[in-house]
């Protein structure tokens, strides 16, 4: 008999079908879930339909990651199978599937199973989704010859002969395609996401304006942002130059047209492949790209193509580097006979032709957006919809909608010019300057559809109403109707499915323009997948000009504010606009006069001007010379000889820079040159680096026995009554229940101590929080990461919240320090202070950092050993080939910047790395904030130590009369480990229990036979932990009279017994218009886990729940830690006023 | 519908001298390329041969049609506006009657005893309608032909009803617009550079050329005669070898020699030839 859940799957009645997961699921027992489990298991194995698996697979994730690991009976505690593991890795996920099966079947359900599952499921279902849209792509008529060409000789292209006919000057002419961008005037719920459209057909709909751009203040008027040329030329190869991202390329040999992450050509790359004139099949055919040229151009010639985006920045929500593919596909379609008209508009066939191109682009260059993308291409204003699999479609039978919507262009009676003028006069388009990865944001709302989560569900459907109305408001003219139902949809189901759309960015500009414009001020928009870059504000007309000025300064200032919290890749932006009636057009330009744009000449001739006159082709000396001719004549080329100059001759940087120089931050910050220099001399003699951070093979590494650990999973107050996925009605920390008999003995010990005024709180603060915004080098403490108590709130204040709950229960305040680095602390200071500490009626107090160290160019060794030795999450087939071709070009990167020498090519800031929060507590000691605690408050007995983004960590009174009773030095928190939780664990080393960090782990399996995983939360006695040191209380109150050198050589002493760990962390460069590229650097640190190795440290072990234990390190977890109960634990530790 | 009629073009630029040429036909007599193309028209029931030349070529191509001659219309085009006007010079020579339409620079081996001509003014005869003899062509040929969008005819073998024309499509626009069930992955109907048109087609050529800034596409003609009347495409026994190609005219050659009389012979020289190369 099918199970319910598989009932809810196939069932006609949309009624049904659009039942909710959960709540089925929040009534389920333990066996009943199970039972389900196993019924969608067998039906998605036999299943044809793409909906009914796909949809089967994400329930069954759902069912691991949300409902199981809360049922009474299922066990915490198991090891997840390595082999099962590894197949995930390999992108084997229905073996994986298989593996982890086998385990609950053996041993039962448990948290790390279900864990392993949830993560092979949903691997398994993206997977099969990004499968069928491949097949869809390269199965759209017209697409399909370019997968079966695979030999020159049978190339059936040919240029058009017009573009063979040359000038009087024996240069060819030039074909020019000029494209708008889109955007997006509803924001329909994502619904361009190719499987939400090939799935809810008729819910996916997308109102799409095509527009021009300019930049305030600097474009007098706006034009198409995206322009594209090609030409022939008299070599035989693929010349490709990208204007807006000062790149240029000969290419000679094919495979070198699919190395797409070598350069930033890839999009142009991506192009010639995607419009069939180098077509997908010839990869890897060995062939020679000349001969493919002579076919289509004539023997001994080659094509040229160049891209130019006019000014407009990365992250605009306007989807600019897809009209760019798109445009270039449409360039080349045209050039080779594949468009009916070489110039001028194309007609509807052509551009959905040009769609299916550019998605094809998308997956060749390993990204993708939504269908309504390309969207540039058409003109003006148009709706776009889902359309129904029919017969004859290749998706009959496999999905319920085609992968290729429907453009329907709105006329005069959709919308009137006068409309459309109305709408240009109130809209102000911007862009906040924010750039971020979107993503996991479109999986995130695939996820949601499939599993129908009832609010989210409610939210599409009302989405939907919306668009209605736009359109309603559109035909009558009234754009103060269209400002009143975007910001609805912004603040109703935008962010009901996807809380993560919005931030304290964009909510303050929101704010700031409705205290400035009052009712003036109509509605906000968002573009795109997400808020803080591209955005638009809707105002009175009459007040245009105005905003647009005001709005640039309300960004400015908001930016200032914000700038260490969010990641900001530039200066917001104010644009101009106008609605673009016609779409992509060409011409073509022809005679003696005519010239690619100006910026292909600040690339190109400089290096021609330095080669000698006689090698050069004649093509290129006539074209010197016509540009030379038009610099002297043409007004716009005035300033032209002068950029030459400065690209022939570069100024030094010192010239430029207003900052402090990286020399003055390194002083500054008391970094130890000989010490840096000693570590680059490892390096480079292969004597530390990543496979040498490792245990030796013949370390006896164990699981810990029973007796090693303190189990406290079940206390009260350690995050022991919110079971995953049932988080409290009320949230309130009194209705928690009773605990153990263990807990009820220690609580009151802890109590007293609080009581007593012997705690402080160390919060862990100085890191850069790399992988949280992938090396932006913001401040993640100042993050303000998620709405908790109705606002967004940051790390820091968080943290505080909680201190301030547990001090008033003890009637005493908790002094709460945190630590800071030299990228931290001045803006936590002055944050703080700016909050005034969040009225936290304790002393706060900043643990400045003492140490710095000078990031360093990775070796290849290193580089190598990361990505080909140590196990790596195999990415989907094209993704991979991206990946790896763009490890290729950062080794070679390494080699000609120099291995392991210093990395001094960014921003001085992105250049240093703090040294490991070993070092944190060192700090306390040497910076005087213990000496200071110790005088003020001379009770002051413990610490409890915590990472920044340990968000469940307070001073539970229980695990504080834990660690007094114990009488050891240190306790560290461990939590059961879970499939994500990668990076050592608690184990017996040699007999000798300890923390061992990943890095050092001799082989990765070992971790698998390893339960727990540390949290990093850590209980110090703060006596014995200065004896550690070799120091004493009076040590620490001699220092404020001239004792420092003793506390300096203490430090010293110990850290020369911390191994010295070699990392690679990711930096971003930012560079051009909102671009960043991200670059591994090498670094090194000491960490504070090492400390339980050491003998004379008395060190303890307790498992905490994973609510309390558990890490929040990537932005890509917040919707889980939202959803399965994580946020609501947390808001029930905090008194946030 | 009886066909009485053939136009045979070979005003082209490069076509003029190709019927010129001399080849050893399957009867194993020696005989010039415009000869064996008038026997295949003759052998198909044709009565009167219009043949479209250059200006100044009538003398060459009378005598290189030998016997034949006094079935000839010479008809000159003065000047090259396409192959469409080609054929439209001949309107006068064949006013309202169907014609079998032949192009001068290829010729044809049938695989059995009919005449490929033959069989095509067959079919034409039998379903009194245009027919444009068709072959399967691999994709990366198609910038040389005209190619056809057609759907099958229920139980008549190798025939279609023809529903676009289009001239030398790129595979993009053949694989949205041509494809025919039954045709192996990336293979199209090209035409075999033969039809039996009717009148009709002059009618629009000649509507057409008065339209035309510079010349017309037979092919342009064709695909309006899709549209508005029944038009075939068929596929016959034999092969076709155009002659002016590289080595079009040894090709040919041989597949007139392979199957003809002299097939031992010139098979036991081939392996010879073979053997010492």
């Amino acid at each position: 008999m099918p199970g319910e859940l598989v009932t809810i799957i196939t069932s006609p009645e949309p009624a049904v079908r659009n039942r909710s997961l959960d709540a089925f699921c929040r009534a389920a027992s333990r066996d009943e879930l199970l039972q389900e489990a196993a019924a969608l298991e067998a039906f998605r194995r036999q299943s044809g339909n793409l909906y009914e698996r796909v949809r089967a697979l994400l329930f069954l994730y759902s069912i691991h990651r949300f409902h199981l690991p809360g049922k009474a009976g299922v066990t915490a505690r198991s090891l997840i199978p390595f082999h099962g593991y590894t197949h995930l890795l390999q992108r084997r996920f229905e073996e994986a599937v298989t593996a982890f099966l086998k385990t609950q079947q053996a041993e039962g359900p448990s948290d790390a199973i279900s864990s392993a599952l949830a993560a092979a499921y949903y691997k398994l279902a993206i997977q099969t989704l990004a499968d069928q849209v491949r097949r869809s792509v390269r199965s759209v008529r017209g697409n399909q010859w370019m997968f079966r060409m695979g030999h020159p000789a049978d190339h059936p292209l040919r240029l058009r002969p017009e573009l063979l006919k040359r000038n009087g000057d024996g240069t060819y002419p030039i074909l020019r395609e000029s494209t708008p961008v889109r955007m997006d005037l509803t924001h329909c719920g994502w619904s361009d996401i190719f499987f939400l459209g090939m799935d809810y057909p008729e819910g996916a709909k997308v109102l799409n304006v095509s527009i021009d751009l300019g930049v305030r203040g600097r474009d007098a008027t706006t034009r198409p942002p995206v322009e594209t040329c090609l030409r022939v030329i008299d070599e035989p190869v693929l010349r490709l130059t990208s204007v807006d991202l000062g790149a240029t390329a000969d290419i000679t040999h094919l495979a070198e047209v699919f190395d797409f992450a070598k350069d930033y050509l890839g999009l142009l790359k991506a192009a010639v492949i995607a419009s069939g004139i180098v077509p997908p099949g010839v990869e890897g055919s060995g062939q020679s790209l000349a001969d493919l040229l002579a076919r289509i151009v004539a023997p001994g010639h080659g094509l040229e193509l160049v891209s130019n985006v006019n000014g407009i920045p990365k992250g605009s929500r306007l989807a600019v580097s897809t009209n760019l593919l798109a445009s270039m596909i449409s360039l080349c379609m045209r050039a080779t006979r594949q468009a009916a008209s070489l110039t001028g508009p194309l007609e509807e066939e052509e551009r959905r032709l040009v769609l299916a191109r550019a998605i094809l682009g998308e997956w060749l260059g390993g990204s993708g957006g939504g269908w309504q993308d390309s969207g540039g291409v058409w003109p003006g204003m148009k709706l776009i919809e889902g359309m129904f699999a029919t017969e004859g479609d290749a998706e009959f039978g496999v999905s319920r909608g085609r992968l290729m919507p429907q453009h329907r262009i709105l006329d005069q009676k959709d919308a009137s010019s006068a409309t459309r003028q109305k709408l240009q006069d109130s809209l102000v388009l911007v862009h906040g300057g924010m750039a971020q990865n979107v993503g996991p944001i479109l999986e995130m709302v695939t996820e949601k559809y499939l599993l129908r989560s009832e609010a989210e569900w409610q939210a599409r459907s009302g989405m939907l109403n919306i668009l209605e109305e736009i359109l309603d408001a559109l035909r009558r003219g009234d754009v103060a109707a269209i400002g009143r139902a975007t910001t609805r949809n912004f603040f109703g189901p935008i962010q009901t499915i996807i809380p993560w759309a919005t931030n304290l960015f964009t909510e303050t500009l929101i704010h700031r323009v409705q205290e400035a414009f009052g009712a003036d001020f109509l509605g906000f928009w968002m573009l795109g997948g997400m808020s803080g870059g591209g955005m638009g504000f809707i105002f009175n007309p009459a007040r245009k000009a105005e905003a647009q000025q005001r709005l640039q300064e309300i960004m400015s200032a908001a930016r200032r504010e914000l700038q260490h919290a969010l990641p900001f890749a530039m200066e917001p932006v104010v644009y101009d606009f106008t609605i673009n009636e016609r779409g992509t057009f060409a011409e073509l330009l022809s005679g003696e006069a005519v010239l690619m744009p100006a910026g292909y000449y600040t690339l190109h001739a400089p290096s021609l001007l330095k080669q000698d006159r006689n090698t050069l082709s004649p093509l290129r000396r006539t074209e010197l010379d016509k540009f030379g001719a038009a610099c002297r004549a043409r007004p716009e080329l005035r300033g032209m000889v002068q950029t030459l100059f400065d690209a022939m001759l570069p100024r030094g940087k010192a010239e430029t820079s207003g900052d402090k120089s990286l020399e003055a931050l390194l002083q500054e910050y008391g970094f130890d040159r000989a010490q840096h220099e000693h570590i680059r001399a490892e390096l480079q003699e292969g004597r530390i680096g990543l496979a040498q951070n490792r245990l030796p093979p013949s370390a006896v590494i164990e699981e810990v026995k029973p007796g090693d650990v303190t189990d406290a999973t079940d206390w009260p107050g350690s995050g022991a009554s919110f079971p995953p996925g049932m988080p409290p009605q009320t949230g309130t920390p009194t209705q928690r229940v009773a605990g153990t008999d263990a807990s009820r003995r220690l609580a009151p010990l802890g109590m007293d101590a609080l009581k007593r005024g012997e705690v402080a709180v160390v919060t862990l603060a100085a890191g850069a929080g790399s992988r949280w915004t992938q090396g932006a080098g913001v401040v993640k403490a100042l993050h303000p990461f998620c709405k908790l108590g109705g606002r967004h709130r940051t790390f820091l204040e968080t943290h505080l919240a909680k201190s301030r709950r547990v001090s008033r229960q003890a009637g005493a305040w908790l002094p709460h320090i945190f630590t800071t680095s030299y990228l931290s602390h001045e803006p936590t200071r002055e944050f703080l202070s700016r909050q005034n500490n969040y009225a936290y009626e304790g002393e706060v107090l900043l643990s400045p950092g003492r140490f710095i160290g000078l990031r360093l160019v990775p070796t290849a060794r290193d580089l190598r050993f990361a990505w080909e030795e140590l196990p790596q999450q195999l990415l989907d087939e094209q993704a991979q080939k991206v990946r790896e071709s763009l490890h290729a070009a950062l080794i070679n990167w390494a080699r000609n910047a120099g291995e392991a020498s210093d990395y001094t090519d960014n921003l001085p800031l992105q250049c240093l790395h703090p040294v490991g929060h070993w070092y944190e507590v060192p700090n306390l000691l040497r910076n005087g904030v213990l000496t200071r605690l110790l005088t003020h408050q001379p009770q002051l007995k413990y610490l409890m130590l915590h990472n920044i983004d340990t968000l469940g960590a307070d001073v539970d009174p229980a695990l504080l009369g834990h660690h007094i009773e114990s009488g050891a030095c240190l306790t560290f928190e461990v939590i059961q480990r879970r499939i994500e939780d990668r990076g050592g664990g608690l184990a017996r080393v040699n007999g000798r229990v300890r923390l061992v960090e990943g890095l050092a782990m001799p082989r990765e399996e070992l971790e698998f036979a390893l339960s727990y995983y540390n949290s990093n939360t850590c209980w110090i006695d703060v006596d014995k932990l200065l004896a550690a040191f070799g120091l004493s209380r009076n040590d620490m109150l001699a220092a404020e009279q001239g004792g420092g050198e003793k506390i300096t050589a203490a430090v010293r002493a110990l850290a020369a017994k911390m191994p010295t760990y070699i990392t690679l962390k990711e930096v971003k460069k930012r560079w051009g218009h909102g671009q960043e590229d991200v670059f591994p650097v090498c670094q090194f640190e000491k960490l504070w886990v090492d400390m339980s190795s050491l003998p004379e440290v008395d060190t303890r072990f307790a498992v905490v729940p994973r609510l309390r234990g558990q890490q929040l390190k990537d932005q890509a977890q917040l919707d889980g830690w939202l959803r399965d109960g994580s946020a609501a634990y947390v808001e029930s530790l905090c008194e946030w006023e | 519908m009886n066909i009485r009629k053939a136009v045979i073009t070979a005003a082209g630029q490069s076509q003029r001298t190709l019927p010129l040429q001399t080849l050893v036909d399957r009867d194993g007599q020696t005989k010039s390329a415009l000869m064996i193309l008038l026997e295949e028209a003759l052998h198909a029931g044709v009565e009167e041969i219009g043949l479209v030349i250059g200006p100044g070529d009538r003398d060459a191509f009378r005598a290189a049609a030998g016997g034949h001659a006094k079935r000839l219309h010479f008809i000159e085009q003065s000047e090259p506006l396409g192959y469409g006007h080609a054929v439209l010079c001949a309107q006068a020579f064949t006013q309202e009657e169907p014609f079998l339409l032949l192009v001068g620079d290829h010729l044809y081996v049938a695989k059995g005893p009919k005449a490929c001509a033959r069989q095509l003014v067959e079919i034409a005869a039998a379903e009194s309608c245009s027919v444009s003899a068709v072959q399967a062509t691999h994709e990366s040929k198609l910038p040389y032909y005209g190619a056809v969008g057609a759907r099958r005819l229920q139980g008549q073998a190798g025939l279609y009803q023809v529903d676009q024309v289009i001239e030398k499509p790129t595979p993009t626009i053949a694989e949205q617009k041509l494809i025919v069930p039954g045709l192996r992955a990336g293979h199209y109907l090209c035409f075999f550079g033969m039809h039996v048109l009717t009148p009709s087609v002059m009618s629009l050529l000649e509507a057409m050329m008065r339209q035309a800034d510079g010349g017309v596409h037979l092919s342009n003609a064709l695909a309006q005669t899709a549209e508005l009347e029944r038009y075939l495409a068929a596929e016959l026994a034999g092969r076709r070898y155009d002659i002016g190609v590289p080595y079009g005219l040894l090709t040919a050659q041989l597949a007139l020699a392979l199957n003809g009389q002299d097939r031992a012979e010139v098979l036991a020289n081939l392996v010879e030839l073979l053997a010492q190369s």
